[in-house]
This record gives structure tokens, sequence and C-alpha cells, in this order.
């Protein structure tokens, strides 16, 4: 007995040393492209017969479903656009498992293993975080899609991203508040287990007091937890301060049921949200009670912002036969960004691509135009959104300051 | 006779020193990083075992040690200008906005604070037992992350920390897993180890015997928190950014089945599982992508990966229900006579 046990961990350990030479050998067929010219050592000089796209995305594990939606953008895109400067684009999709360890040995992958020119991705702040310093290290420039912290491209000159933030769409939606509804007092109520709506919450928290010049015009800032069911005792508070409008940025579900219940306790404010609300779900879970919600968001079907918006739109819906996501679009922007600076650099070498990249300005995005700060971060209009039958209906774009 | 194994030992814990240093210069970054996850999840494994394997009690609180050990050698190693830049939603307690010490140091404290923790936490819920310590332990750890994501001025809450010097290295990485090693062999040998394991045989028995039943488990709960403190601060100097939602259940849950997998009690067995899994795990992400064996090819489907390691670790399970080394170590002594044996054959 114990000598088959030795042997078993005798065979384990010589596959292991086998399977560890033989990895870059194995991989190289999964990549479609024959291997006769691995471009081993003379890799980022632009003379490559191909240029290599790398994408992270969560495709399995919590997060797959906004992975896949991004996905189907880049897919999109590549469609429609396979080539630059006359050498085809090589997408390589590796997935980050929603899982931050993962994300950034995806990241290490692409940069180290598939010698990738410009990565793409990835659907939460958090991927993308993991991700930064791999590719500042590595100086591959990285553009994000659809993450909205703003500690993301802080500090980091090789992460871009085609979204706005979170301070914007924060700011954003104080505006709105303050302007449209002619709100005074304010009440947040946040996810606090969820980056983006502490973010959110934080923005809107500054801006709103600014706007007011009241250092009391938010009168309270309730939290609960992701997976939260009931919110009744946070809700019944609020309704006691009576607030001209409550903040609620956090996810669909959570954000749906609070709404819900925030109607059957009798609360009259307006609600207001950002954009993880517009999702199908939202409306049927929160059903009647989310009629005449406040969201921002980024890109609607119905309101093309640009003109390669309805090249993007009337391709989705002849693929797909339906309206796409908004992040869908901002991952299909991500892809015909890193085009366009390729083109603009007239080289495929990263850091000529990071030095295009951060001279962006004014580019036509399918989800808006899109101009690049001194972070690397997009200023961008931000679309309204309300819920009306049922249905996310456009209210108003708004653009930067 | 002694003598000569120890020059053995040290024989053979220098020439894993010179492979990893010659695999540190010739592989590539991705390469590395993986025998950096190797190595700290040897670590995290190991002091796992001490609690689950060694002692017997079903704990599943690591995430929440590791979280610990992870935050604090982050908050201890940032510089004042990476601390005002993270905390941007509330500005970081005074009292730890110009603490910077070295990288050290940083997973000591980590490790300590860890074990303290730990140490506090075990010494009420010790009294249970079995499936009941295992959600009481759960519990625990999941209360460490809501703290964590609720005391913003600390932790930064949900935003999570990052642009963390990226300390970690083969060296720190693997010189701390062999340390580990070391030290799980020696307690294994000494009279605690022999206390903890009579503990897991037989409670009463072991009562009976004159061992202390509550200081030895609160000292094999301390012990694998310090551990799994240390590999939160490595971990997270590695990635060089953290948040709460990093440490879940699932990661506990990561460390576990390396475990079982290893052989539960077993040193050599966890850290053989640790390094097979790590490699397994990122090898594995071929099938992920487009497949081309020559005359066909399969489109890749995300996730197949998973669905294969699932299958592999099955067929482990049926066919060895014990892990892969069962409660058995590979040591000299084995080693020698298992060469031994081949040699008579041959002769």
């Amino acid at each position: 007995m114990k000598r088959i046990t030795f042997l078993l961990v005798l065979i384990l350990i010589l596959s292991l040393a086998l399977t560890a030479c033989s990895a870059p050998a194995a991989e190289e067929p999964a990549g479609e492209e024959p291997v006769a010219e691995e471009p081993a050592a003379e890799e980022p000089t632009g003379e490559t017969e191909e240029v290599v796209f790398g994408v992270f995305e969560p495709l399995t594990g919590a997060y797959a479903a906004g992975g896949a939606m991004e996905l189907e953008g880049i897919e999109l895109a590549q469609e429609l656009y396979p080539e630059v400067l006359g050498m085809p684009i090589r997408v390589v999709v590796v997935d980050n498992k929603s899982d931050k360890v993962e994300s950034a040995n995806a990241a290490t992958k692409l940069v180290d293993q598939e010698k990738v020119n410009v990565v793409l991705g990835s659907w939460g702040s958090s991927f993308s975080m993991a991700a930064g310093p791999i590719v500042e290290e590595a100086g591959i420039p990285a553009i994000g899609t659809s993450c909205t912290s703003p500690l993301v491209t802080l500090g980091n000159d090789y992460y871009f991203r085609v979204t706005f933030i979170d301070s914007f769409q924060g700011v954003v939606m104080a505006n709105y508040a303050y302007d449209v509804l002619g709100a005074e007092e304010v009440v947040i109520i946040q996810d606090i287990s969820n980056d983006y709506a502490v973010g959110l919450a934080k923005f809107f928290k500054d801006e709103f007091i600014r706007l007011t010049g009241n250092e009391d015009s938010i009168v309270s800032i309730a939290s609960y937890n992701t997976g939260d069911q009931d919110f009744t005792a946070q809700l019944t508070n609020i309704k006691a301060m009576n607030p001209d409008a409550i903040f609620a940025p956090g996810g669909y579900s959570e954000t749906a049921m609070l709404v819900k219940q925030a109607k059957e306790l009798g609360l009259e404010a307006p609600f207001l949200g950002g954009d993880a609300w517009e999702a199908a779900e939202f409306i049927e879970i929160g059903g009647e009670a989310v009629e005449g919600v406040v969201f921002s968001t980024f890109f609607d079907a119905a309101a093309p912002l640009t003109p390669e918006s309805e090249i993007f739109i009337n391709a989705y819906r002849e693929k797909y036969g339906e309206d796409p996501a908004s992040v869908t679009a901002l991952a299909y922007d991500a892809y015909i960004l890193a085009i366009d600076a390729i083109e603009r650099a007239g080289s495929t070498d990263p850091e000529a691509i990071r030095d295009a990249l951060a001279e962006t300005v004014g580019f036509d995005g399918a989800a808006g135009v899109v101009t690049l700060d001194e972070n690397g971060d997009a200023v961008k209009n931000a679309v309204i959104k309300t819920v009306e039958n049922g249905e996310f209906t456009y209210l108003t774009t708004i653009s930067p300051k | 006779m002694i003598d000569k194994k120890n020059i053995i030992r040290l024989g053979l814990i220098l020439l894993v020193l010179a492979v990893l240093t010659i695999l540190n210069n010739t592989m590539g970054k991705y390469e590395i990083r993986i025998l950096n996850l190797a190595g700290i999840y040897i670590i995290l494994g190991l002091s796992l075992n001490v609690i689950n394997g060694f002692t017997g009690l079903f704990s599943l609180g690591h995430a929440g040690f590791m979280a610990i050990g992870a935050y604090t050698s982050s908050l201890l190693t940032m510089s004042v200008i990476q601390k005002e830049s993270n905390f941007f939603v509330e500005p970081i307690v005074p009292w730890l906005a110009n603490v910077q010490i070295g990288f050290l140091p940083a997973l000591l404290f980590g490790g300590i604070l860890a074990a303290v923790l730990g140490a506090m936490i075990a010494a009420p819920i010790l009294k249970l037992t079995d499936d009941y310590l295992a959600i009481a332990t759960l519990g625990f750890s999941e209360i460490i992350r809501v703290i964590f994501t609720n005391t913003q001025s600390l932790t930064n809450g949900a935003l999570g920390i990052k642009g963390l010097t990226r300390y970690t290295t083969v060296h720190y990485t693997w010189g701390i897993a062999i340390l580990t090693i070391l030290f799980m062999f020696s307690l294994r040998k000494s009279s605690y180890g022999k206390a903890l394991m009579a503990i897991r045989e037989d409670q009463t028995a072991a009562e009976a015997m004159g061992i202390n039943l509550f200081k030895h488990k609160l000292l094999a709960f301390t012990i694998g928190s310090f551990f799994a403190g240390i590999g939160g601060g490595l971990l997270a100097h590695l990635m060089g950014t953290i948040d709460p939602l990093m440490f879940r259940f699932l990661l506990t849950f990561n460390v576990l089945l390396i475990v079982v997998l290893g052989g539960i009690g077993s040193i050599s067995g966890t850290v053989i599982s640790a390094i097979v899994v790590t490699i397994m795990l990122e090898w594995l992400r071929f099938l992920d992508g487009v497949i081309d064996l020559g005359f066909m090819t399969i489109q890749g489907i995300p996730g197949l990966r998973m669905v294969l390691f699932s299958l592999l670790l099955m067929v482990v399970i049926i066919f060895k229900q014990n892990g892969l080394m069962g409660r058995d170590e590979i040591t000299i002594d084995s080693l020698g006579g298992f060469f031994a044996r081949f040699r008579k054959k041959e002769a």
C-alpha cells in the first residue's frame, strides 16, 4: 500500500514537471494561428504579422453574465473591424473566474505569454485593479470597459477606460436631484459592501452639499449589505425623516426590493440610482413599484449618441435580435478605441499605443464621444433614464461641465 | 545517524532553494506568478492542516484570518501618500496615517494579530465539535469580512486598497513556505503535536491521559491563524490590491480542497497538492480557448477547465478517499527505504 502511494506521488511529480515544461507548447494550438512565426524575442517592435488584443472578463463565476455581455460587444466589433494597419486582429480571451487572484493570473498570462499589444477589460473594478500593476509593469496599455471606480486608473499610466467614473455619475445625479426635482433634503441608502455603490454615494453627497450649500442637506446615510432582503428597518427610519428624494446606489436585485418595500411602507419620495439598475431583472422584481425611478447610465439604444452608435445598434440587432446593453456598447468602444489608437500611432508598439491613447480627444464611440482626461478616464455624456410602463425610457442626456 | 539525516535535510533544502533561484531567473512572469501562488498555498494549506488535520477540528474560518493578516500587513507597508490616495471616501484613522514599516515586520505583525484574534475567536467556540464548530468558524470568518467592509476609515471598506508595493517574491514565498514545512514537521514530532493528534484520535482518551484539551486546541487554532495571516499578507503583496470580497468563503474552500486532496493530516500531502492544484488550475486554461486537434477544432467553452478539474477531483476522491497521502509522510527514512527496495529488486 505504502509503495503504491509512493509510486502515485512520484508519477504526480513527474507529470507535474512534464506539464510545467509543456505548458507553453500546449497552449500554442489553442491560439488557432500557425506556430511557425512565433514572435518570441522581437515582439513589441511592431513588425509582427498580426495584432493581438487580450481580453480578460469574468466568463464564469458570480459575474459571468456581465462578462458575457461585454464579450458580445468585443466579438461584434471584431466582426465589423477585423484588421488594423492591414494586419489581422487576433482576440485572445481569458476567463478571470470573477475572482481577483485569477484576474491577476489572467492578465499576467495575456501580457507575458500571449504577448498582446493591448489589453481590454474587465467587467468589475476590482478585477481591473488586480490587473493594473501587471499591465503597468509590462508596459502594455489596457482599456477598461465598465470598471467605474476612480481607483482603477489612479496613478496608473497604462490603464485607460471608455466609461465615465463613479464621481461623474454621482455628480450627475446630484445635479438632477437639485435642478430637476428641486430637492433640498436627500437621504442616501447604499450597499456598503459594494465598492461601486459606496463610491457613487460619496460623490453624490459631496456634490449635493456643494449645490445646496447646506452641510445637513444629506439628512442621513443608511447602509445595507449585498444579498440583504429586508430593508424595512432602514426605510422606516427614512420615512420619519421625510426626505425630498432618496439616492439608492446598489445592485439591481437589492434596490428593486428596496424600492418595492419603500412603496409598501408608503414612502412617496422619488428614488434615484446608478447604471446598475439597467437590467431586465430590476423591472421584473420591482414591478409597479419601480415606475418613475430615475437613474443615470451610459447609453440608450433608442437615442443613438453618435454615427457609430447606429452602426453598432444595427449590427447588434441583426446578430442577436434584441437591443444591446450598455456594457456591450462599452466593450465595443474599448475595441474600436484600441484600433483608433493603433492607427493614430501608426504602430503596434505598446508604448506608442499608450501615448496615442493618452491623447484621445473626441473619439466617436458607440456609447458616446470619448475624450480621455489626464487620469485616462473618459469624459463623456451621461444618459438619464426612467422606468415607464414597465420599460426603461430615455429622459435626457447630460454632458460634463 | 541523526547528524547524517540533518545533513541530507539541509542538502535537500539547499537543492530546493537552488532550483528556485534558477527557475526565478529563467522563467517568465506568468510562471513565476504561479510559483509564488503555489508557495502561498503551501503556507495556507499547512496552516489549515494544523487545525483540521493534526487536531481534527473542522474549521472553515481560514479566509477571515487571512483577511486580518492581509489588511494588517498592507496597512503597515503602505506609504503616507498611498494611504491618502486610497482613502478618498473617508480619511484613514489618524493613528495609522503616518505608520510605515518594512515588509517582513509587517508580515509578522499581520501573523501575530491574526493569531491573537484566532485565539480570541477560538476560546469561546472550542466547546463545539464537528459540524457545529465548522458553522461557528464559518460565521466568524464572515463576521470579520463584514466588519472590514463597514470600517471604512480603517480598511477603506468595499473599495479595497490598491497600489501596494508588490514586495512578494519567490524568495519570500518559498522561504517562508520552507520554514513553515520545517515548523510543521517539528511540531508533529514534539509533545504538543503528539497531544494534538491524540485529541484527534480520541478526545476522551486524550483527556484521561492528562492532556489539557482546551489549551491544546487553542494552541492549534493560534498556530493555524498565525500562518494564515502570514499567507494572507504575502497574497496581498503579490496582488498589490485587496478588498473584502477576496476573503469570501470560496477562499477557505480553495485551501480546504488542497488539504483534503493531499490527505488531511499529512504535511507532504498538503505541500504536493498545493503545488499540483495551483499549477493544474492555470495549466488547464488552454481548455477554455479554441483547441485545434489537427483534424478538428473545438470552440472554447469558458469554464471547461473547471469541469475537468472537478472530474479529476472526483477520480481522486473515489479511488483515494484519504487524499493522495492519507496520513503518511515523505521523510528521509521512507525515501531511503523506497530506493533501497528498488535497488534490491535490480540486484
